[in-house]
């Protein structure tokens, strides 16, 4: 195949839009990308908002872009040719970024999904975690607001802990007032969130034991890019004398957007091949 | 013409409202008029219509009341539908119909049929009991006098005599009826974008509350509109709905299922309209023999029928491979008997023939579609992006 063709992947996830603009060939290239905060906005809007800002900064129009696909929570994007499962993108998005991935942990806003992969980006297995907001993205970002942090950098507070304080496991509520009560007993910032980064890591290598993983472990999601989230994965890894090696990439909160314009290349490909079928067959 | 939006407004109204203000409204304007509800799944409605009455079907209360009293009258394990349907006539939303007729289905609807005769429900109440022996001269025979009773029961309400004359001119009307049912399906299966799923349902369960004639005219307007390049195609799978024939799914199921990547492009969930296949012969003199000839041998498959010399496993498979369905999703009530005991049966026969298939259970007034939408989601992405790449190969 040498000609290339453009392709959009729009992942709606909890907090915010992912968009990504692909040129689809043999050798599929990212060409530009945009995340946006959804602030308690209409998501559906801000989908669109995100499609024609990418549309525009790169001169193109929505006819020439052969296949938009939405994901996560996109089914709501009105301008789309199809939509393909978090799951199913994540997987592919991580694929993307590391062929050899044999494990991908989508560490999203509401959940967290550990997915175990064929060589193609084909999703073979998988385990989520419950409906407790406890293990979630969205959980750090609560209690880094309630600490007064940006959630950009509680990363890197977390990594000037030197005596972590772990919070309840076992529910987001109880753990917020253990917060609260870790805030009154004069407990540092750093040591506060590191703790809920191991509570957190603890219940993403849990979800990896069970699903039997194998290395390389590919975090996707937003919360991949945190640092101090990256390092209390592999310190509880430590502590539970597992071995598996934890890659991220810089573009991994993109995983899901990248995933579902791959996806959408190929879907394209595929439906013109079935037409030229049935032409032929008429 | 009204305009399709127009229609479907209209018919979303009609087909939820559980006061049944049209068939009241309707049956008001001539007092020889009467109203007979019947359940799920069929019922030849041409017996009432010819009678000078409506047949209104009663599909139960779904997600739009809550039940209060309804629970008190069943175990937790039977399932939703008749809780609804009790909690509808104590409320007093079944007070203007004057007969009721319970189709053979399974026990529970027996049980229902009692507890209407017990609480005085109706000036009649009828468990009709279908044949499973498709012999003119033994399940026919036995249909024939079944029919009868009804016949007899509504002339003992309003007087009026059955002629052949209307009961063929009713078969002409319900025989259009299916027939421009059967032509919307036709249309969706190769542009189901063009009237959506949900659309689909209020159009047809609105029908089970209208005359037939009003139905038409709706059908054939609807007809029209969907013959036009209206709609805009998604990539999504063609899937066949099989198992929601009683209790009805809630109408964000029907959504979850097409927002979740499928296009529904046969179901059963308003089956009793569909039952008949291909005309009913409405040129007879004697007509009641029609409509038991038509149920012998022109009927559906469903899992409240026992047809051994027509197996439904494989008249699923030919509406698959008709439909050119890429899956079937079985979508059953919760503790559905009929329904979840044929699904092992039917799913081998998937199995056998390579069709892919999903498979949940529902309440009417299930409200968290979440999992579902995974499921759906999942199995639509399994068809459309791993179809031609085995397991073995990945």
């Amino acid at each position: 195949m040498k000609e290339t063709f453009f392709t959009m992947g729009v992942d709606v996830g909890g907090s915010s839009v992912k968009a990504v603009l692909m040129e689809y060939g043999d050798t599929p290239r990212v060409v530009d990308k945009h995340t946006e905060k959804i602030r308690k906005r209409n998501p559906a809007v801000v989908a669109d908002e995100s499609i024609d800002y990418l549309l525009e900064r790169n001169q193109l129009r929505y006819e020439e872009i052969l296949y938009l696909a939405s994901t996560g929570e996109g089914e709501m994007v009105q301008r789309k040719r199809g939509h393909f499962y978090s799951m199913t993108t994540h997987a592919k998005g991580a694929h993307f970024f590391f062929p050899d991935a044999r494990t991908v942990v989508d560490i999203g806003a509401f959940h967290v999904k550990a997915m175990m992969l064929g060589p193609q980006g084909r999703v073979m297995n998988y385990k989520m975690t419950g409906q407790c907001a406890s293990g979630s993205g969205q959980f750090v970002e609560n209690i880094s607001r309630y600490l007064g942090l940006a959630i950009d950098e509680v990363g890197q507070i977390s990594l000037q802990a030197d005596k972590p304080e772990r919070p309840s496991g076992i529910c987001a509520v109880l753990a917020e007032t253990d917060v609260i009560n870790m805030v009154s007993r004069g407990i540092s910032a750093p040591n506060i969130i590191k703790g809920i980064h191991l509570s957190v890591a603890g219940r993403i290598v849990r979800l990896l034991t069970s699903l039997k993983a194998e290395s390389p472990v590919i975090l996707t999601g937003g919360m991949a890019l945190n640092v101090g989230m990256v390092e209390a994965i592999q310190e509880v890894l430590k502590e539970s004398k597992y071995d598996f090696e934890i890659r991220t990439h810089p573009d991994a909160i993109y995983a899901g957007a990248i995933g579902a314009a791959l996806w959408g290349g190929y879907r394209h490909l595929k439906l013109l091949q079935k037409e030229s079928l049935q032409n032929q067959t008429h | 013409m009204k305009s399709l939006e127009e229609i479907l407004e209209y018919t979303s109204q009609l087909a939820f409202d559980l006061e049944f203000r049209h068939a009241r409204d309707w049956k008001a304007e001539d007092p020889t008029r009467v109203l007979i509800g019947y359940l799920p799944i069929y019922f030849p409605r041409e017996i009432v219509h010819a009678m000078n009455g409506l047949a209104v079907g009663i599909m139960g209360a779904g997600d739009r009341i809550q039940i209060i009293k309804g629970d008190a009258y069943y175990q937790s394990y039977i399932c939703h539908m008749p809780r609804g349907i009790i909690e509808l006539a104590l409320n007093g939303n079944l007070d203007n119909f004057d007969g009721f007729i319970f189709p053979s289905i399974c026990d529970v609807i027996r049980n229902l049929s009692g507890m209407f005769q017990i609480l005085g429900k109706g000036k009649f109440v009828k468990y009709l009991d279908y044949p499973q022996n498709f012999l003119s001269h033994v399940g026919g025979e036995f249909y024939r006098a079944e029919l009868m009773h009804v016949i007899q029961e509504i002339e003992k309400l309003n007087g009026v005599k059955l002629s052949p004359e209307k009961l063929n001119q009713s078969i002409r009307l319900y025989n259009r009826n299916r027939k421009l049912i059967e032509e919307i399906y036709t249309i969706r299966q190769d542009y189901p974008w063009r009237l959506s799923a949900v659309d689909l349902y209020h159009l047809l369960r609105a029908g089970l509350t209208l005359p037939v004639e009003m139905h038409n005219e709706l059908l054939e307007t609807v007809l029209i509109h969907i013959q036009e390049d209206i709609g805009e195609e998604m990539d999504k799978i063609k899937v066949v709905v099989s198992g929601a024939f009683c209790e009805q799914p809630p109408v964000g199921l029907i959504k979850t299922i097409e927002i979740a990547g499928c296009y529904i492009v046969d179901d059963d969930f308003m089956l009793g309209s569909r039952w008949i296949e291909g005309d009913v012969d409405d040129t007879s003199d004697d007509p009641v023999g029609a409509l038991v000839d038509a149920y012998l041998s022109q009927s559906t498959f469903s899992s409240a029928v026992y047809d051994i010399e027509n197996p439904k496993s494989q008249r699923l498979l030919e509406l698959v491979r008709r439909r050119k369905a890429d899956g079937i999703i079985f979508a059953a009530p919760s503790f559905c008997d009929p329904a979840l005991l044929d699904r092992p049966t039917l799913q081998n026969a998937c199995e056998e023939a390579g069709i892919r298939y999903i498979s949940f259970q529902y309440h009417e007034n299930t409200g968290q579609f979440k999992v579902i939408q995974e499921q759906v989601g999942a199995f639509s992405d399994s068809i459309k992006l791993w179809e031609d790449m085995p397991l073995e190969a990945s």
